[in-house]
This record gives structure tokens, C-alpha cells and sequence, in this order.
């Protein structure tokens, strides 16, 4: 898409949204079989998935830490995850992303519990629109939940943006592309922000308007993420009380 | 906080004036939040408010359990053993410690002369956890005990036959702690 004259027209942005509105977002948890917990994300065009694996030990050997367990957090584009084929394999800005993505969920992660181990976690972005290092932690921070590793609380992230002027919730790809800012935020339910990157430029006023929107957004997403958790295990038990078990022991 | 109900890590389930934090929870500024995802349980007796998980949980090692491992090292009068599995919970990675050992007075009812008659090493095992302190573990029972083992000349795998385990390629026999269960790969 080449530069629109306009982003936001009468008052409603390229997509229809207002300046407050998130896409739409669908969380599932638990869709890997072999990882220990798991979530796939749907979060507008962003489409990811997150794998959790662990506790478990650590290799190389002298990575490990005698007081606590270390999390380690991949983020990965597919190569067919955008317009233009993504040269394979982390890069500058994978590496980056996968480091400020880590230190997000690390202060949630009671890593105390768990010393000398790892906690691996790998997202995939399978389809890329804007803002995916954001549904990247919602993703990962659901997937750690799923693999039940004791956490303080699960993480939220979302970002805010300017365009034409404005500050509005949540960029998409276009908005993102040809918008002057873009500042992704993280943070728990408690209110303390665990990442907060800019790029472009926000005057002090908007800055604190736009942190303002982020919070709201990100409450609104802890309530999805919460949804999710409850959807995947909230019935899984039922069923269970309602069948006495027959027979005798049952072997593995 | 009603009992029974579903929270997710962060969910407040009380206050530290009302409950002792228990299993599944932490306690921060006077409250009691949730750490996993489950049902909130109230233990009346301790007065302990804790979490009955919902998800499968990080597997560690718990009296009682039983566990699989590789002999790593025999000594005089225990073998060390490095655990891989928990029993229940095959699927997934042991949290935490997994070097564990067998006594000599743990391996069986009958007079132990000498470990190397017992185990071998790199042997696979199965084993009861006693301690989970120091780790001990015991082979004392019919389905406990060495369930693979490996020739010591040759290296292939034996075989149990009428009693005694044999090696297919050397004809050497070996003799072990085995369990009722050895080399039929089921745990």
C-alpha cells in the first residue's frame, strides 16, 4: 500500500476503528501436544504462536544459576510471515526483540522455585501485522499459565501510537508504516511496567495520554487472557466429578 | 473468596488477617494472591487458603513417588543415579533435582555382599523415593529394580531368561537387582 493522504478520516481510522478500539483478539491455550504449555494468538492480522517448555535442565551447563531458574525467550518470524520473504533466522531486530520480550515476563516468573533450571519459551510469529512483539508476550505470558509455572501474575502488552496527530490504541501494519510513533508497553495487573520501548516521536503531554491508553488496553486483554485460561480449564473438570472411575487400578 | 472458584495467577483469594498462604499462592503487602491456575481450597484446620491446580504442573520429585533413571556411578555402598522421570507425569521434564542415590541397605531384603552384583553402570532403573532431602531412593520391592541393562563386555543389551540375565552376543550372564517389570518397557 503506498502512503494514504489521510489515516484517520471523520474521527474513524483506515480499518473503522475509533482512536480507542483494539483489533480483534482470540486466545487459545493448550493447542501443542508435546509442549508443556501453549497458546496461539490471534491479535488482527498478527497471527503466533507460543511454546513453553520446562522447567528443565540446562544446557550449556554454565548458563545455569544455582539460586534460580533462567528464562529464555525466542522470537521468531516465519519467513512467509510477511509481504516480502523474511530471510530466515534471528536477526538484529529478532534478537533484540526476543531480549526486551524476555525481561517482560522474567519479573512475573517466580524463578526462585526452580534453581538450576530453564524456563524455554519460543514464539513464532507466523503472520505479521504490527504490534507483534506485544501479542508475543500476551501469547508467551498465557503459554506459562498454561504450563503451570507459578507466576505473580500474567503480563499484558499493548501499543499505543500517533497518527495524523492523533494518539490512538493499537497500529495496524499501515498505520505502523506511515504513522510518527509507535510505543509498545507491558505490564502486570499490579500496574508496573515490565517494557516500554518508543520509536518516533511523543510530546510529554501525549506520552502520558498515550501510557493512559495502553493501560486500559492492557486491562481489557488480561481480561481475554483470563478468559482463555478459564475457557481451556474452567469445564475440563466437570466431567470428571460427574463420572464415578470403574474397575479397579488402572495401569499407565 | 468463594471456594471452588477458577482464578489465574495475580487473582486475589484473601487477605494474610484470614489465611495462611498455602500450596499454589504467595502473599505480598498483607494479601494472598494466587500463583497457578486452579480452584481455591481452604484448608480449615491450618486456617491456609491454597490453590488445587488445574493445569499439568512442573513435575517434582515427592516421597513415595516413583521414578525412572540412569545409574551414573557405583561406589562402595550406594550407586548414584540420575533421574529422568516421574511416574504420572512421563511426558514432561523433572523440576529440579535429579541426582539421586540407592543405599546398599536399600536395594533389596536380602544381604547385599556387593553392589556391582546389583546394578551396572548406565542401567536403567526403576526406584521408590524415600528421602527427598538427600535423594534416596530404594529398589526395594518385586517391580522395583534394574528395568534395562546392558552386557559389560559387549554391550548389547540382556536378556531375561529363567531368572538370570543373559547376553545374546557373548553368551555371558550377569546377575541384578532386576524388576518384575525388566525389559518389557513399561513403568
Amino acid at each position: 500500500m503506498s502512503k494514504p493522504e489521510k489515516l484517520i478520516v471523520d474521527g474513524k481510522r483506515l480499518d473503522g476503528r475509533g482512536p480507542f478500539d483494539m483489533r480483534p483478539i482470540k486466545f487459545t491455550a493448550g493447542v501443542l501436544k508435546r509442549a508443556d504449555g501453549s497458546c496461539y494468538l490471534e491479535f488482527g492480522g498478527n497471527k503466533v504462536m507460543a511454546a513453553v517448555y520446562g522447567p528443565r535442565e540446562v544446557h550449556p551447563r554454565h548458563m545455569q544459576n544455582a539460586s534460580r531458574a533462567i528464562v529464555r525467550y525466542r522470537y521468531n518470524m516465519a519467513s512467509f510471515s510477511v509481504e516480502e520473504r523474511k530471510r530466515p533466522g534471528p536477526d538484529r531486530r529478532s534478537i533484540e526483540i526476543s531480549k526486551v520480550s524476555r525481561e517482560a515476563l522474567e519479573g512475573v516468573v517466580m524463578e526462585e522455585l526452580y534453581p538450576r533450571s530453564a524456563i524455554d519459551v519460543f514464539v513464532e510469529i507466523l503472520q505479521a501485522d504490527a504490534g507483534s512483539r506485544v501479542a508475543g508476550i500476551n501469547a508467551a505470558s498465557v503459554a506459562l499459565a498454561d504450563a503451570g509455572i507459578p507466576m505473580k501474575c500474567l503480563v499484558s502488552a499493548v501499543a499505543v501510537g500517533k497518527i495524523d496527530g492523533e494518539v490512538v490504541l493499537d497500529l495496524n501494519k499501515d498505520e505502523d508504516n506511515y504513522g510518527s510513533a509507535d510505543l509498545p508497553i507491558a505490564m502486570n495487573q499490579f500496574g508496573e511496567i515490565t517494557l516500554c520501548q518508543m520509536d518516533g516521536h511523543l510530546t510529554e503531554e501525549e506520552f502520558g495520554r498515550a501510557l493512559d491508553m495502553a493501560v486500559d488496553g492492557c486491562k481489557k486483554i488480561h481480561e481475554l487472557q483470563k478468559q482463555a485460561l478459564i475457557e481451556k480449564y474452567g469445564q475440563d473438570i466437570t466431567p470428571d466429578v460427574a463420572q464415578p472411575i470403574e474397575g479397579g487400578e488402572t495401569n499407565e | 473468596m468463594a471456594e471452588d472458584k477458577i482464578v489465574i495467577p495475580g487473582d486475589m483469594v484473601g487477605t494474610s488477617e484470614e489465611f495462611l498462604p498455602g500450596r499454589g499462592t504467595y502473599e505480598e503487602n498483607g494479601n494472598i494472591y494466587a500463583n497457578t491456575t486452579g480452584r481455591v481450597a481452604i484448608d480449615k484446620r491450618e486456617r491456609a487458603v491454597y490453590i488445587e491446580p488445574v493445569t499439568k504442573t512442573p513435575p517434582t520429585p515427592k516421597e513415595g513417588d516413583i521414578v525412572v533413571g540412569r545409574v551414573t556411578d557405583i561406589k562402595g555402598s550406594v550407586a548414584l543415579v540420575e533421574l529422568s522421570r516421574i511416574k504420572g507425569s512421563l511426558d514432561r521434564e523433572i523440576a529440579g533435582n535429579t541426582s539421586a542415590a540407592i543405599h546398599i541397605s536399600n536395594v533389596k531384603d536380602s544381604y547385599v555382599q556387593d553392589l556391582q552384583q546389583e546394578f551396572g553402570y548406565q542401567d536403567i532403573v526403576k526406584a521408590r523415593i524415600i528421602d527427598t532431602k538427600n535423594m534416596r531412593l530404594t529398589t526395594v520391592d518385586k517391580n522395583l529394580g534394574v528395568i534395562t541393562s546392558h552386557c559389560s563386555r559387549c554391550r548389547s543389551p540382556l536378556v531375561y531368561e529363567n531368572g538370570k540375565l543373559k547376553c545374546q552376543q557373548c553368551e555371558r550372564r550377569e546377575s541384578r537387582k532386576v524388576s518384575s517389570d525388566y525389559g518389557k518397557g513399561v513403568i
